[in-house]
């Protein structure tokens, strides 16, 4: 039997060992990813893969797992109870939506003009530039936000699996007060930053979806691991009475909806679960991250595949993760900082037996390694959008590719270095980030996606008013929620009880179709290139983007 | 002057599209409703658990999530099609592009 289950923990030399193991991969990869870009053209090499992407790479890595996986929603099953089995649910059709909606479509359109990112792509449907600059700022600040919250999470890991021995100095290593600045972690977040920066940079979209597959592989061993580990020593016959002692800890809520809420407010009333059956699969669907490796796949073949595999890797994951943090409330009912729930379960669960501690080490692996993946994805993204679609389309139309080449390294690196800055002190709510940019970004990109793919009549201007009108609806009834109701930051206000992405998509779509209408038509001839059969003698003649 | 033919990717995707937003509809429907009417404001002495969830988790998510598992299975092997994605515009001509590199799943 382990040690006292809340009381404090120590993690040994095995799992900071295995970070190390992992980050030393990852960076290997990013090393075997430089030689596949090197082997066609840096720019679509460097930032789409050369559309190589099959099955296991698309499915894995193409979708919205994030830190927020291992940290964020842990830490919610953890306080409100088996009510969060709900607030995820959505994640059953989230396959099927996040590949068969936009994916065949996005795969061609991107052949069809030549586009890398999606900016280009926006651009070359309507042949106007305007719109790839509105996608543009849309992509820089939302992924920025959201990438910049992902750190705290990598650094987290790497404090906790920090051994109690290993020192750099007591005065620096030691807690401080809560103002204070905690050593461990600020060496979590420096040695964090450069692993991913550096592996990123050197291989680009490629090492970035590479050391996701493996990172994504890891999480799912994690999972597996952790449930074995804990569920047995929180019940011999199921979830009945880590549940019921769960109860004893809270309340009868944490059995039922709206779920446990310390603060008193309800955690899921009807609307707010009725808006997560929107945020997760059209975040999906709108996630400038996923559209990109949907551009990037190599066939229709493995967009079916992709399908397959998350169905059953979405089953694997996150049911689990539900039992096991409902099993960590009976076992450890007094966790103050609720995000470090799975971290202190892997390091509390398996010390007792030889090679224990790197057993926790390769469970404690998941959730770094999700947060690594989520950060060089958007990296690649960011840098794409900072390079190709700012510097290259509006101040240097010729710069070459030795010139894109530093410039990329260079944003990327100073990426990291507001990241590592603006997390000195840590960003709070991080699973409320994460939402908020799932919101965001649904909200901006989805309706207009969605015409972009499948609407004719659809125009510049329709789709600008789209992309404004949802983020101004998402970004206003955010900055409602603290003004008008005197909430926490990131506490939205809810119109009608309804989560911001609802009234942010329901104004998109409106301004999308009603501005398109009351605008020209595109040229038949534009349109028809992108639509129709291509005749077999024309060949492959496209749209420049 | 006739239009020319849709590309049947495009009239393909559509129905798919259409098809997985009706499964979201139907799932949304069903799942946030058995469990608003099933798993909201009980007590805890008329809790009981099928196959170690609470009996509201079960009927609501977990066996929802079990037939979209199996939904994803038929959809993509019976009725999502297979189409050619088409040939590539090079966008970057001075790129030096040669051949897509072999990056399939793994260096």
């Amino acid at each position: 039997m382990p040690p006292e289950a809340d009381a404090g923990i120590s993690a040994g030399y095995g799992p900071i060992a295995m970070l190390l193991v992992m980050m030393a991969v990852s960076v290997w990869l990013g090393t075997q990813a430089q030689k596949a870009v090197e082997r066609g053209g840096f720019m679509k090499g460097y930032f789409l893969g050369n559309r190589g992407l099959g099955a296991w790479a698309l499915a894995l890595t193409a979708t919205v797992q994030s830190g927020g996986t291992f940290m964020g929603f842990p830490s919610l099953v953890y306080t409100h109870g088996w009510i969060v089995a709900l607030w995820i649910a959505s994640y059953m059709v989230v396959p099927i939506t996040g590949f068969a909606v936009l994916g065949k479509r996005f795969a061609q359109l991107s052949r069809r003009t030549g586009a890398i990112t999606v900016p280009d792509l926006f651009d070359a449907r309507y042949g106007d530039q305007r719109v790839g600059i509105v996608a543009s700022l849309a992509i820089l600040a939302f992924m920025t936000f959201l990438m910049i919250a992902q750190f705290k999470a990598g650094a987290l890991v790497m404090k906790l699996t920090w051994p109690e021995g290993l020192s750099l100095g007591e005065s620096f290593l030691a807690t401080t007060d809560p103002g204070g600045v905690d050593g461990r972690y600020l060496v979590g977040l420096a040695v964090f930053a450069i692993t991913v920066v550096g592996y990123t940079l050197i291989g680009g979209f490629l090492a970035s979806v590479w050391t996701d597959l493996f990172q994504s592989v890891l999480m799912l061993i994690g999972v597996v691991l952790l449930f074995m580990l804990v569920v047995p020593f929180a019940s011999q016959n199921g979830m009945h009475t880590p549940t019921l002692e769960a109860v004893a800890a809270t309340d009868n809520a944490y059995a039922f909806g709206p779920g446990y809420s310390p603060s008193g407010l309800a955690f899921l009333p009807l609307g707010v679960a009725i808006s997560f059956f929107f945020i997760w699969p059209v975040g999906g669907i709108g996630s400038p991250a996923g559209m990109v490796r949907l551009m990037a796949c190599n066939s229709t073949d493995t967009l079916r595949r992709s399908i397959v595999l998350l169905s059953f890797y979405n089953v694997l994951i996150y049911i689990p993760l539900i039992v096991i943090c409902i099993c960590g409330r009976a076992l450890m009912p007094d966790v103050q900082t609720s995000d470090e729930i799975i971290p202190r379960l892997a390091i509390w669960a398996a010390p007792d037996f030889a090679g224990g501690s790197l057993v926790s080490g390769l469970i404690l692996a998941a959730p770094f390694g999700a947060v690594m993946a989520t950060v060089s994805t958007f990296l690649v993204v960011i840098a794409s959008g900072v390079v190709r679609d700012v510097y290259q389309r509006f101040l240097r139309p010729n710069a070459g590719e030795t010139e894109i080449r530093r410039l990329t390294h260079v944003v990327m690196v100073v990426l990291g270095v507001i990241g590592v800055v603006s997390n000195i002190s840590p960003v709070e709510f991080l699973q409320k980030l994460v939402v908020f940019s799932a919101s965001a970004t649904a909200s901006t990109f989805v309706a207009p996606a969605l015409v972009l793919a499948y609407w004719r009549r659809a125009t510049a201007v329709g789709s600008m008013a789209g992309m404004i009108g949802g983020a101004a609806a998402v970004l206003t009834l955010f900055t409602c929620g603290p003004l008008v109701e005197g909430k926490n930051l990131f506490d939205p206000y809810q119109l009608f009880g309804v989560d911001p992405v609802v009234w942010g998509l329901a104004a998109s779509a409106v301004l999308c179709v009603v501005v398109s209408l009351v605008t020209s038509p595109p040229p038949e001839e534009h349109v028809s290139r992108l639509f129709d059969a291509v005749p077999p003698t024309s060949g492959a003649e496209g749209v420049p983007a | 002057m006739t239009r020319p033919q849709e590309d049947i990717l495009v009239r393909r995707g559509r129905r798919e599209a259409a098809i997985a937003v009706g499964l979201w509809l139907v799932a949304m429907i069903y799942t946030i409703g058995y469990c608003y009417f099933n798993g909201y404001d009980r007590e805890a002495d008329s809790l009981s658990f099928v196959l170690w969830f609470p009996d509201w988790v079960f009927w609501g998510v977990i066996a929802p999530w079990g037939l979209c598992l199996l939904f994803s299975l038929v959809f993509a092997f019976r009725i999502m099609g297979d189409e050619p994605l088409g040939e590539e515009v090079d966008a970057y001509p001075d790129d030096e592009s040669g051949l897509p590199g072999e990056v399939s799943d793994a260096p």
